[in-house]
């Protein structure tokens, strides 16, 4: 009796050794905020990663160099492309419109609005990820989850440093959404007999 | 004499597993760890720019942990979502030229999407039941995952009274823009309070 219970014990021991239990102190919130925002405009941008062995011919630097030369040694090779979508929006709050923003010329049948200034902003990006390529042959380990994530962590960085260094995004976004914001207000007053003018003012 | 020989080939024998030991341990560590940095990032590419007129009125900023399976495989992971509950008023179907507007608050619309905000998800742990087994995901079963969360979480919303509180400000807001800019009394009436979609997720 004692026997069986001891390799019971033991059983246990070694089970309990070889699984692993889900983290379960992540600490999880949820914010909700009342917002009076009207979107004009979202633009979608694809941001792309490829994992690859680097070259003998594109090694630079002594590190780079023997990385290369590990690579043409492993066998199997270790190719694959990511990408996911991410959304810039473009919005005006109008929490910050105010009633003398609204000038109506009722000679000229004409309705000036001032519209608070166009800002841009992160809308999110796809939860998931596009696998374009992936081919891992041989003794190469896998991409896992942990990697991928990684990666996209990655990504996301490099994105958010493009967008704030190159103005051309938010600069395109902006323009198409000073564009959409004219013609809404002139079609919602053009019913009513007033043409708009729609100025916007500076963030 | 015998006592030299022995203690000869127990110095030999030491030294081929030490050489045997260094190899694998060398061999496990350029296996493992050379395998991360082969990343290339390469630029944004601007797929399709979409203008709109969208009234967002509520921003739901949530973690939520993404747990899954595939046979013995397990996942969990930690998400940062973010929702966006809009209305598309680009077209509603009204008479701006009578004396008092009257609209009906148009379907809601509701976007999740991972936050941008750094570390917006992390893979907490990944195991298999099976002793040795591998606890590789593929990218499909993990999207998939994903989308499984993304479902759930927009039934959370719809169930715990979001969407309609999203919904019953956004009249308000409408209200508000309409009013001020036609100068007209403007009655905006809602037809699905708890949400269009909300017979969907009861």
């Amino acid at each position: 009796m004692m026997k069986r219970l001891l390799y019971a014990a033991v059983i246990a021991i070694v089970a309990g050794a070889c699984t692993k239990a889900p983290d379960s102190g992540a600490i999880f919130y949820t914010e909700l905020r009342s917002v009076d925002k009207l979107v004009l405009a979202s633009m979608t941008i694809t941001k792309m990663a490829t994992i690859d062995d680097i070259r003998l011919s594109e090694a630079k630097g002594i590190k780079q160099t023997a990385d290369a030369l590990l690579s043409k040694l492993k066998i199997g090779d270790r190719v694959a492309a990511y990408s996911y979508d991410t959304y810039l929006r473009a919005y005006i709050d109008m929490s910050e419109l105010r009633p003398d923003d609204i000038r109506v010329d009722e000679a000229t049948k004409c309705v000036t609005i001032n519209l608070p200034a166009v800002r841009t902003e992160f809308a999110g990006r796809e939860p998931g990820m596009r696998e374009d390529h992936y081919r891992v042959t041989g003794l190469r380990s896998a991409v896992d989850a942990r990697e991928r994530a990684d990666l996209k962590e990655r990504m996301n960085t490099h994105l958010k440093q493009e967008v704030e260094e190159k103005d051309t995004f938010s600069a395109a976004l902006m323009d198409r959404a000073k564009d959409k914001a004219r013609r809404y207000f002139e079609s919602l007053l053009a019913p009513a007999g007033y043409s708009a003018v729609v100025t916007f003012k500076n963030a | 004499m015998k006592i030299a020989i022995t203690t000869i080939k127990l110095f030999k024998l030491l030294v081929a597993v030490a050489v045997v030991a260094c190899i694998a341990f060398w061999g496990y560590r350029w296996h493992v760890s050379s395998d991360a940095d082969n990343v290339k990032i390469h630029n944004a590419t601007v797929r399709e720019i979409k203008d709109m007129v969208k009234l967002c009125s509520m921003e739901i900023y949530d973690e939520v942990p993404v747990k899954g399976s595939a046979g013995t495989r397990h996942l969990v992971a930690r998400m940062r979502l973010r929702g966006m509950v809009n209305f598309d008023i680009d077209k509603i179907d009204t008479d701006l030229s009578a004396d008092t507007i009257r609209l009906v608050l148009p379907p809601e619309e509701i976007e999740v999407l991972e936050s941008t905000d750094d570390n917006a998800y992390m893979v907490i742990d990944t195991w298999n039941d099976k002793f040795l087994g591998s606890d590789n995901f593929t990218t499909a079963e993990e999207n998939a995952m994903k989308a499984k969360v993304r479902d759930n979480w927009l039934r959370r919303v719809y169930l715990n009274g979001t969407v309609a509180k999203a919904r019953a400000e956004a009249r308000q807001n409408l209200l508000t823009m309409l009013a001020g800019i036609m100068r007209k009394p403007v009655i905006v009436t809602d037809s699905v309070p708890r949400g269009a979609h909300y017979p969907k997720y009861r």
